[in-house]
C-alpha cells in the first residue's frame, strides 16, 4: 500500500445556499483544486457523497454531472451513499484507490442541498435510514433516537441537561470564529436550556440545523504530493464498522460499538492511540453524540465524557479540542458533505490555516463520521505529512 | 384476527431476537421460530417528540424502549407522563399514515 496525502481542501459556507446542489458541489470542488494547486492537472477519479440528492434535489448520478460541470471528464466518477456517513465513505474509497496504486489524482466532494425541502419532509427522509419495521414505522426520527440515548445517559452515567448545553455553548463559540459555519451566534447555557423542546430531553440547541453545503478534498500519493504543496496531510489510519441496526437490539444501547471498533481499527493502522490525538471533529448531530463518541473513540472513560466537557478539556484551548469548526451543531450538517467537511477542517488545522480558531500546533487529528443512528461509522486519522 | 406479540428464536442456539434477521446474530443459523413474548414490559428510556415526521399528527408523540424480560422493543407509549421503570403492555393499534396508508403495529400502554 502507498502512503496517501491530502493536498488540498475547500468548502462552501454552510447554511442556506442560493444555488442548487450542482452549484455548491462545483464551488467546493474548485476551491479544493485551487487550494491543492492542481488547476491544470487531470484527475483519475471523482467520488461524490450525497445522501438525498435524488430525494431532495431530484437529481441522480450526481458524480457524472459534476465531472461535466468542472471539466474533469473522462475521470471515473461515482456517487457514494452511506447515510450521513457518506462523506467518510467517499474519502475511504478515494484513499483505497490511491493507496492501491489504481489512481494517482482523486477528488472527493460531498454535498447536500437540504433547505429547499420542508422540515417535516427532510425529517422523514432522514428517518428512513432507521430500522424499517422496528423503528421507522413507529414514528421514530433521528432526534427521537438522540433523545432516548440522552435519557439513557442521564439514567446510567449521571449526565444532566446542563452538560448538553455546555457542548452547544462550546460549539457555538467555535463556529463564531469559522466563516464557513452555518450558525454564527453565541449562546449561553441558560439560553440553550430555555430553547424549544424537539425530542425531550433534547432542545433546539442540542440538535444540529438543516444545512446546505459542500466540501471537497484532493488526494494523491504522498511521494507525489511535494510537487504541489509543502504541507501534505497524510491519511494515517482508516476504520469503518457497523452495528446492529436497531438501537434497542444492541447489547448495551449506550455503547456506540461501530464507533469503538472503527476507532480501534483506525488507531491500529496509524500505529497510535487515542491519547496521541491533538484535535478531533466528531459527529454531533445531537450534543449527546459528541459526548458518547468521545468516550467510545477512547478519548475519555465510558460514562465520563460529560465531565471532560465540564472541565473544559474539549474547548478550543483545552487538552483535546473537539469540533473547532463548530461541529454539526454550529458549522452545520449537510448530510453527504459532513464527513468531508470534518476532514477539510482538520486539514486546515494541521496546516495552521484556521485563523482565530486555530488549535495550537497539532500533529495528529481524528474525524468521526457517524451514519445511521450509530450503525455505520467511518473514522479517519490524519497526520501532518511534513 | 388477534395479533401476536412475538420475537424470533434461533432454533440452533435459542437466542431470541426482537427483529427479523435471516441469520442468527449469535451463531449464524438460519432457522427460527416465532415465540410469544411476555405481556408486560418495563420502560427503559423514552422521548417526547415535538417535531414529527410526515404521517403522524398531534405532537407530542411519546416513544420509548421497553424491556420484555430481556427483549427490548421500541414503540409509541400511550401516555404524556412516561416514567422510567413504568410497566407497559403491548396493544395493537394504528401507528401512522405512510403513503396514504394506515400502518398498524404494537403500541405500549401503561398497566394501571
Ligand atoms: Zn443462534
Amino acid at each position: 500500500m502507498r502512503d496517501v496525502a491530502i493536498i488540498g481542501a475547500g468548502m462552501t459556507k454552510f447554511g442556506r445556499a442560493p444555488g442548487d446542489l450542482m452549484d455548491i458541489l462545483a464551488e467546493a470542488s474548485l476551491r479544493a483544486i485551487e487550494h491543492a494547486n492542481v488547476v491544470k492537472e487531470d484527475f483519475d477519479a471523482v467520488y461524490v457523497s450525497s445522501m438525498l440528492a435524488g430525494e431532495i434535489s431530484h437529481q441522480t448520478a450526481v458524480a457524472s454531472s459534476l465531472v461535466d460541470r468542472i471539466a474533469l471528464v473522462p475521470a471515473a466518477a461515482d456517487r457514494i451513499e452511506n447515510g450521513p456517513a457518506a462523506g467518510g465513505s467517499a474519502l475511504k474509497n478515494a484513499f483505497m484507490a490511491v493507496a492501491s496504486g489504481c489512481y494517482d489524482m482523486v477528488l472527493v466532494t460531498g454535498g447536500e442541498k437540504m433547505t429547499t425541502a420542508d422540515t417535516d419532509i427532510v425529517t422523514d427522509l432522514v428517518a428512513t435510514m432507521l430500522h424499517p419495521t422496528a423503528e421507522y414505522i413507529h414514528g421514530a426520527t433521528l432526534p427521537a433516537m438522540g433523545g432516548m440515548l440522552a435519557r439513557l445517559y442521564m439514567e446510567c452515567y449521571g449526565l444532566t441537561e446542563r452538560h448538553l448545553a455546555m457542548v452547544a455553548v462550546k460549539n457555538h463559540a467555535n463556529a463564531l470564529k469559522n466563516p464557513y459555519a452555518h450558525i454564527q451566534r453565541a449562546c449561553t447555557v441558560e439560553g440553550a436550556m430555555s430553547s424549544a423542546v424537539i425530542a425531550d430531553p433534547l432542545r433546539l440547541y442540542y440538535v444540529c440545523p438543516i444545512s446546505d453545503g459542500a466540501a471537497s478534498l484532493v488526494l494523491c500519493p504522498l511521494e507525489k504530493a511535494k510537487k504541489f504543496t509543502d504541507k501534505p496531510v497524510r491519511i494515517a489510519g482508516l476504520g469503518q464498522a457497523t452495528d446492529v441496526q436497531a438501537l434497542q437490539e444492541r447489547e448495551d444501547p449506550t455503547v456506540l460499538k461501530s464507533v469503538k471498533v472503527a476507532a480501534q481499527k483506525a488507531f491500529k493502522m496509524a500505529g497510535i492511540s487515542a491519547d496521541d490525538i491533538d484535535v478531533a471533529e466528531v459527529h454531533d448531530a445531537f450534543e449527546i453524540l459528541e459526548i458518547a463518541e468521545s468516550e467510545d473513540i477512547g478519548f475519555f472513560e465510558k460514562g465520563k465524557g460529560h465531565l471532560a466537557v465540564e472541565k473544559g478539556l474539549t474547548a478550543l484551548d483545552g487538552k483535546l479540542p473537539i469540533n473547532p469548526s463548530g461541529g454539526l451543531k454550529a458549522r452545520g450538517h449537510a448530510l453527504g458533505a459532513t464527513g468531508v467537511a470534518q476532514v477539510v477542517e482538520l486539514v486546515w488545522q494541521l496546516r495552521g490555516e484556521c485563523g482565530e480558531r486555530q488549535v495550537k500546533n497539532p500533529k495528529w487529528a481524528l474525524a468521526c463520521n457517524f451514519g445511521g443512528f450509530g450503525n455505520n461509522t467511518v473514522i479517519h486519522v490524519l497526520e501532518r505529512g511534513w | 384476527m388477534e395479533q401476536k406479540f412475538v420475537g424470533f428464536k434461533c432454533k440452533a442456539c435459542g437466542r431470541v431476537m426482537s427483529t427479523k434477521h435471516d441469520r442468527c446474530l449469535s451463531c449464524k443459523a438460519t432457522e427460527f421460530e416465532e415465540v410469544e413474548l411476555p405481556k408486560v414490559g418495563k420502560l427503559t428510556t423514552y422521548t417526547k417528540l415535538y417535531t414529527l415526521p410526515q404521517g403522524i399528527e398531534m405532537p407530542p408523540l411519546t416513544l420509548g424502549i421497553a424491556d420484555f424480560s430481556g427483549i427490548r422493543m421500541l414503540g409509541q407509549v400511550s401516555t404524556d407522563y412516561p416514567k422510567i421503570g413504568m410497566l407497559l403492555k403491548p396493544v395493537w393499534g394504528k401507528l401512522r399514515k405512510l403513503n396514504e396508508k394506515d400502518i398498524y403495529g404494537f403500541k405500549f400502554e401503561p398497566l394501571e
